[in-house]
């Protein structure tokens, strides 16, 4: 059975890695905007041009490396970290130490934070702080000591370091999450298909028993119509499990009449899902089981459900074959004060704004009709 | 119950016991079991080589579905007719073997005296249906009359005449050919005819469908 798997491990961090190199060319972009300013009064303005150049390609090479997942190891994450540190190590020599120990940006301003981010999706949070304080220390060592712009930078380092490790994580565990249930729903797939196997030769078997066993007499033609009976309970069963109504707090008509089926009851359905809002499918249900029980008490024998759906109602009907009601009678129960289960499934279906229709031939017997009008939508 | 008429029965069932419970009911039945199978590839194989009037075919079968074996055993022999079995009634595969092109339907749970009448009824063309399965179809003519039709060719939805809805219905409450014609004031010969139509229009339909699908997809000759 081919269940839809969510693609390969690390499929939601993808969106992280893609921010990451967006991040990059951006933040790229921004340094060579600041250069353009203040390459006037750098020490070596020359030598900005192939730090540039470097941190491009470094740039582009890491986007391309970190977008596939078998690279993302040690080599590439210890290289990221190597490329920002030496951007950090050259700034004074390009900028001049005094614009530094002055408190001017580095030539990499948050292009160096690029390793950080790598480094806290790759491992969550602590990974990301380690990167965070290395390339902080030597941030400090470049500018010659504690100034403003450096507990800007390595706050804003940290910061970052420690919100995308979060959210790297919370990408783990929702994948983990999702793994599990993809393989719970594929178990319980394959625990139903086992099932209806098993169902379907144990049904074989029961209505074998009670086919052989119906002539018989005594213990043997008991068994057989005990078989019988299981067989219909068990296949009323396994032919109407709960469908899923979407989260409307609607019920399944057929799987509420479901179990009314016995050998002397048969239910004619849809085959698909007859939706009615919880409250009135139960009444429904109820109504029909009144309807049962009064004809195994006074008709005896068969009885036949027909559940039929039309757009605007839902009609169900009950038939037996019994010796039906005579003329009068139910007026006449009604007269006396007596409530007769008629009357009384009658009063049920008004209350649901609904009809029920008795007809009765004497002889013939009797068919019992509900009509529910069912909600719009 | 059945008539005398001994009709060429094939028996196709994986369970080994009703195989032969089935087949020894209709040797006695005076009917001629021509062939039995467990397996529906292996039976379509046998039925083409023995042409059997009518096929008794359990629904569950353990190589191929049950409802292609009746698409392939209609598809090689147009005249046989299908009888099918099924123990679970599961409802969708029962609709889907009638609309393949099944003209019967028993539960495994219907006594010997039935099952032979469901036989020679089948044999004689006559569709024999459960109210189970009357109500499926009933049920499968609203659903496609509700059902928006395919965006392009309008191939309309098959509908049921007044009559032919009122009989099913009444097939449905669990009332013999027979009760509905004296219900209905009909002969029992054109209540049986309004049945077979209900089913025919539903078999054709399918089959339209089937083979839009075909080309749809490239699969057209």
């Amino acid at each position: 059975m081919v269940i839809a798997m969510p693609s390969e491990p690390g499929s939601l961090q993808v969106p992280l890695w893609r921010a990451l190199a967006v991040f990059r060319f951006a933040s790229l972009a921004y340094v060579g905007i600041l250069v353009l300013r203040n390459a006037a009064g750098y020490a070596h303005p020359i030598a900005a041009l192939p730090v540039l150049l470097l941190m491009l390609g470094w740039t582009v090479l890491a986007a391309y490396a970190y977008a596939r997942p078998a690279w993302r190891g040690w080599p590439l994450l210890l290289a990221d970290l190597l490329a920002a540190l030496g951007v950090l190590l050259v700034t004074p020599f390009v900028v001049g130490h005094a614009a530094m120990t002055g408190g001017g940006p580095t030539l990499g301003v948050a292009w160096v934070g690029g390793p950080v981010v790598a480094w806290a999706i790759s491992g969550g949070r602590r990974r990301g702080t380690v990167a965070a304080l290395l390339l902080a220390g030597a941030d400090l060592v470049v500018r010659g000591g504690f100034n403003q712009s450096w507990l800007n930078g390595a706050t804003l380092m940290l910061l970052a370091a420690l919100a995308v490790g979060h959210v790297a994580r919370l990408a783990v565990t929702a994948e983990e999450r999702l793994q599990r249930a993809v393989e719970l729903e594929a178990a319980t797939r394959e625990r139903e298909r086992l099932a209806r196997g098993i169902h379907d030769s144990v049904l074989q078997v029961l209505a074998l028993v009670q086919r052989r066993g119906a002539h018989l007499d005594g213990e043997a033609g008991e068994l057989a119509r005990l078989a019988g009976e299981q067989e219909a309970a068990l296949r009323s069963l396994i032919t109407t499990r709960p469908a899923d109504d979407g989260g409307n707090c609607a019920l399944d008509l057929r799987t509420v009449l479901a179990r009314y089926t016995a050998p002397t009851v048969s239910i004619a359905a849809p085959a698909t899902p007859v939706w009615l809002p919880d409250r009135l499918a139960r009444e429904v249900g109820a109504a029909v089981g009144a309807a049962l029980d009064n004809v195994a008490r006074h008709a005896g024998g068969q009885a036949w459900v027909l559940v039929e759906e039309e757009p605007d109602a839902v009609t169900v009907s009950v038939r037996d074959e019994g010796p039906g009601i005579p003329p009068g009678r139910l007026a006449e129960a009604a007269d006396q004060g007596r409530l007769g289960v008629a009357q009384s499934i009658q009063a049920r279906l008004a209350e649901l704004g609904g009809s029920a229709r008795i007809h009765s031939t004497p002889g013939e017997g009797t068919e019992v009709e509900l009509i529910v009008p069912r909600p719009p939508g | 119950m059945s008539e005398p008429t001994p009709v060429r029965v094939m028996v196709v069932d994986d369970h080994p016991m009703w195989r032969e419970g089935v087949a020894r009911d209709l040797t006695e039945a005076g009917h001629l079991v021509v062939a039995t199978s467990g397996e529906g590839r292996q039976a379509v194989r046998i039925a083409a080589a023995v042409r059997p009037d009518v096929v008794v075919l359990d629904l569950q079968l353990p190589d191929v579905s049950g409802v292609e074996v009746i698409r392939r055993l209609v598809t090689a022999l147009p005249e046989v007719r299908v009888l099918m079995l099924s123990a679970s009634g599961e409802q969708q595969s029962v609709l889907d073997a009638v609309k393949a092109g099944a003209t019967g339907y028993l539960l495994k749970s219907a006594s010997p005296a039935e099952f032979l009448d469901a036989v020679g009824r089948t044999a004689q063309g006559e569709p024999v249906f459960t109210p189970g399965l009357a109500g499926l179809v009933l049920g499968e003519y609203r659903r496609l009359a509700s059902q928006p039709g395919p965006a392009g060719g309008r191939e309309a939805a098959p509908r049921l005449t007044e009559r032919e809805t009122e009989v099913l219905r009444l097939v449905a409450k669990g009332m013999s050919y027979k009760q509905i014609a004296q219900r209905l004031g009909l002969s029992h010969r054109t209540v049986q005819n309004h049945v077979q139509n209900t089913l025919g229009k539903l078999q054709l339909h399918n089959r339209v469908e089937l083979t839009r699908y075909a080309i749809e997809q490239g699969l057209g000759d």
